[in-house]
């Protein structure tokens, strides 16, 4: 092999390198600097600590791609930083599907259940810190076991996506109705 | 300076040919996650923030939020059991089974998936709609025209893709073991 062609070989290797590792680490990062994910199209309407229903999707004008038309949702965003919030959802005589997913600020699911999942007719999960578990461990008493699910945030900030199935065209207003028992709050660690 | 010269023109190259397989592999929106069951495909882990990170970069530039296993399971095609596109100016049809859920929906998106104006005011079909043979089996016809039976409203633009969710369903964990047997068929009836 003449030096030429190696050293055209080598420029080829160079450049093929560089290639993988941009490839690499704009694949890595696109999820940390993406500006248009779903926890900020959900901030332009949803408040924090609240319950906010969604408008139902309308072809061209999604606020989030690939969702059922068939469900109507809503959206909790939940911020932990100046306390626990707690999610609650009353099943009791609910007759449909309803759906919880919970999701980071990233968009990654940590947690999901259906109206199946309740307990005692209810869906009742408390997101919080470390030291909000610990502090909120150290006010349970002996008798009395909590009565709700505690979730760790893996971020102190992100959502929780709730969803109502409506079985047909006519079924839009009962889905609707079943979302109003659907709470979301933040909690006062001292408060008993 | 010829040696300078040639290290920047192997950076810049590389730098693009890096970006361009980003922005290629993003727009394929194909993670090494995803199974492919006759024309169906799904990525079942696309909700966790354990996906590959191909899947997390895709979700965090469409803003997309998946099912998460724990609400149900969402199935793709854009192809029909022989491997041709779909297409609005032919009638499909999908006969069962269908894998076991609590409801299931079916919702025909443009080719890029987004809801798709149908030129009615429905925009899929859900299990309770169906109408099924005592077997409990059933056949419905996606069509752009209005058809008899069990008639799913195809889009208006020249291409489709379908949607198959299913919620509160133990498929959820068992996608990338399923056979094409379980899912339903997709034909391609008359075209014009």
């Amino acid at each position: 092999m003449s030096d030429r062609t190696l050293g055209w070989f080598i420029y080829l290797l160079a450049v093929l390198v560089v290639a993988g590792l941009v490839h690499i680490v704009t694949i890595l990062a696109l999820p940390h600097v993406a500006t248009r994910d779903s926890y900020a199209r959900l901030a332009t309407i949803a408040q924090t600590n609240r319950f906010t229903p969604l408008p139902s999707p309308v072809p061209g004008a999604e606020l989030l791609p690939m969702q059922d038309p068939a469900v109507v949702r809503g959206v909790c965003r939940y911020d932990v930083n100046n306390g626990p919030v707690r999610v609650r959802a009353e099943i009791a005589g609910v007759d449909g599907l309803l759906t919880l997913s919970f999701h980071d600020r990233r968009g990654a699911s940590f947690y999901a259940t259906t109206d199946r999942g309740g307990v005692r007719g209810r869906i009742d999960v408390v997101l919080l810190t470390q030291n909000q578990l610990e502090a909120l461990e150290a006010l349970d008493s002996e008798d009395e076991p909590p009565q709700e699910l505690r979730l760790l945030a893996p971020t102190r900030e992100g959502f929780v996506l709730i969803g109502s199935l409506a079985l047909d065209p006519g079924d839009f207003d009962a889905a609707r109705g079943r979302l109003s028992s659907i709470s979301c709050a933040q909690e006062n660690l001292r408060r008993q | 300076m010829l040696n300078i010269l040639k290290s920047t023109t192997a950076a810049l190259l590389g730098a693009g040919l890096g970006l361009y397989a980003t922005w290629s592999a993003l727009e394929r929106d194909a993670g090494f996650e995803m199974v492919q069951i006759g024309p169906w495909r799904s990525t079942p882990k696309a909700a966790f923030a354990a996906a590959d990170p191909y899947t997390r970069a895709a979700l965090a530039r469409n803003a997309q939020v998946p099912l998460s296993p724990g609400e149900g399971l969402m199935f793709t095609a854009d192809i029909d059991e022989t491997g041709a596109p779909l297409l609005t100016r032919c009638d499909y049809i999908l006969t069962s089974p269908i894998p076991a859920a609590r409801f299931w929906t079916l919702t025909p998106m443009t080719s890029k998936g987004a809801l798709a104006p149908t030129g009615n005011d429905r925009t899929g079909l859900t299990s309770a709609e169906i109408v099924r043979d005592s077997m409990g089996r059933f056949e419905i016809m996606a069509s752009a025209q209005l058809r008899p039976g069990n008639w799913l409203a195809l889009p208006t633009e020249p291409g489709f893709m379908l949607a198959l969710r299913l919620y509160d369903t133990p498929a959820s964990s068992l996608a990338s073991s399923m056979s094409v047997g379980q899912l339903p068929r997709l034909r391609r009836g008359r075209c014009i």
